[in-house]
């Protein structure tokens, strides 16, 4: 977590509230129920976004630590399958080259 | 270049007089060309040739489509921007290939006699480049290792929209509850048979060793894009990822 005094939310508000009301679009239900099957969960958007507000006009140090955890929580929740394959330190060194002149193989 | 030397597969071929076959290390199969909707109609398109029309289209695409900005966004912010001229090929194309990735030249693959309206090129583009942004930040045995193609394309299925209610609608593919999983994991296989000499069985075991960890890998977007206000959303999102990780 950043330095209290330059902390800032990890999201505007206003991108809290967003993903609270697509969540909770008849569209999203229709799309979660169809990849994973049951329905999708939203009020954790909602506690984040009263987070942010109350940091926007208070700076409660509450609301910070709430909204660290909870992008943390949604952060390692991404990134918890192993990979199937290594990471690169460096692009592939071919990508900007130009095309060979020749192409058959 | 390693990999076998028995490889077949339909491959698009460069149009004309030369037959150019590739060796794709991934590609898009669309069987259902007729489920996509309607070729592009009008007298100006009737008199532009397949690829001056592919060309046009890809344009657009590149300009326009808010799942191939943030993919585009993505590479160049991993070292791999991406040229139009240097990186998409329209090509004629045998079989019902709708496009590849070629990894041998770093280049994507457009069947220009498969793709026929504006919305199969944005999803055919998409899932391409899905393929190249993984060549891209990862070390990706597309010929030696069945499992990281599989891998590469059930990412490409899940997140570029062939999967989509819609989508499988028109393919007459009718199911709802989970049924996005039961479409991935059977285009990832379509996909894997295209490009390899390798049997169902191999292809089918593959997919189902590496789905539960691709299918959960949402990298660049951050969630599955059910459509273009999700890919708006997470391209705003990728955008302010400087804010966010700083923040947490």
């Amino acid at each position: 977590m950043a330095d209290s005094g330059d902390w800032r939310p990890p999201r505007p508000c206003e991108t809290y509230r967003a993903e609270w009301k697509l969540c909770r679009s008849a569209g999203h239900f229709l799309h979660h129920y169809y990849v994973h099957g049951e329905r999708p969960a939203c009020k954790q958007w909602l506690r984040d976004l009263a987070s942010c507000r109350e940091w926007e006009e208070r700076r409660s140090a509450e609301a910070q630590q709430s909204l660290c955890e909870s992008e943390r929580a949604r952060v390692q929740a991404a990134q918890k399958h192993t990979l199937v394959w290594a990471l690169r330190q460096r692009p592939p060194a071919d990508w900007h080259l130009p095309l060979s002149q020749e192409k058959d193989k | 270049m390693a990999g076998a030397g028995d490889e077949r597969g339909p491959g698009p071929a460069a149009g004309g007089q030369q037959q150019r076959q590739r060796r794709l290390g991934a590609c898009q199969v669309c069987p259902e060309q007729l489920a996509e909707g309607r070729p592009q109609q009008g007298l100006f398109s009737s008199f532009l040739s397949h690829n001056q029309k592919c060309q046009l289209m890809l344009l657009k695409t590149l300009e326009t489509n808010p799942y191939v900005k943030l993919l585009l966004d993505a590479m160049k912010h991993s070292g791999c921007a991406v040229n139009k001229e240097r990186h998409f090929s329209c090509e004629d194309c045998s079989g019902n290939v709708s496009g590849g990735f070629d990894a041998s030249s770093c280049q994507i693959v457009l069947c220009q006699n498969n793709i026929r309206n504006q919305a199969h090129m944005n999803r055919v583009v998409t899932h391409e480049l899905i393929h190249a942004f993984d060549h891209c930040r990862a070390h990706v045995n597309w010929f030696t290792n069945v499992r990281h193609l599989a891998c590469s394309e059930v990412r490409a299925a899940n997140l570029s929209g062939d999967c989509s209610l819609v989508n499988e609608i028109f393919r007459l593919h009718f199911g709802l509850k989970r049924h996005h999983q039961t479409c991935v994991r059977d285009r990832a296989i379509l996909s894997i048979l295209a490009v390899r000499n390798v049997s169902k069985e191999i292809a089918e075991k593959a997919v189902d060793e590496v789905f539960e960890s691709c299918f959960n890998d949402h990298e660049p977007f951050g969630r599955i894009p059910h459509n273009q206000t999700y890919a708006r959303y997470a391209h705003r999102d990728f955008q302010n990822r400087d804010r966010y990780y700083s923040n947490i």
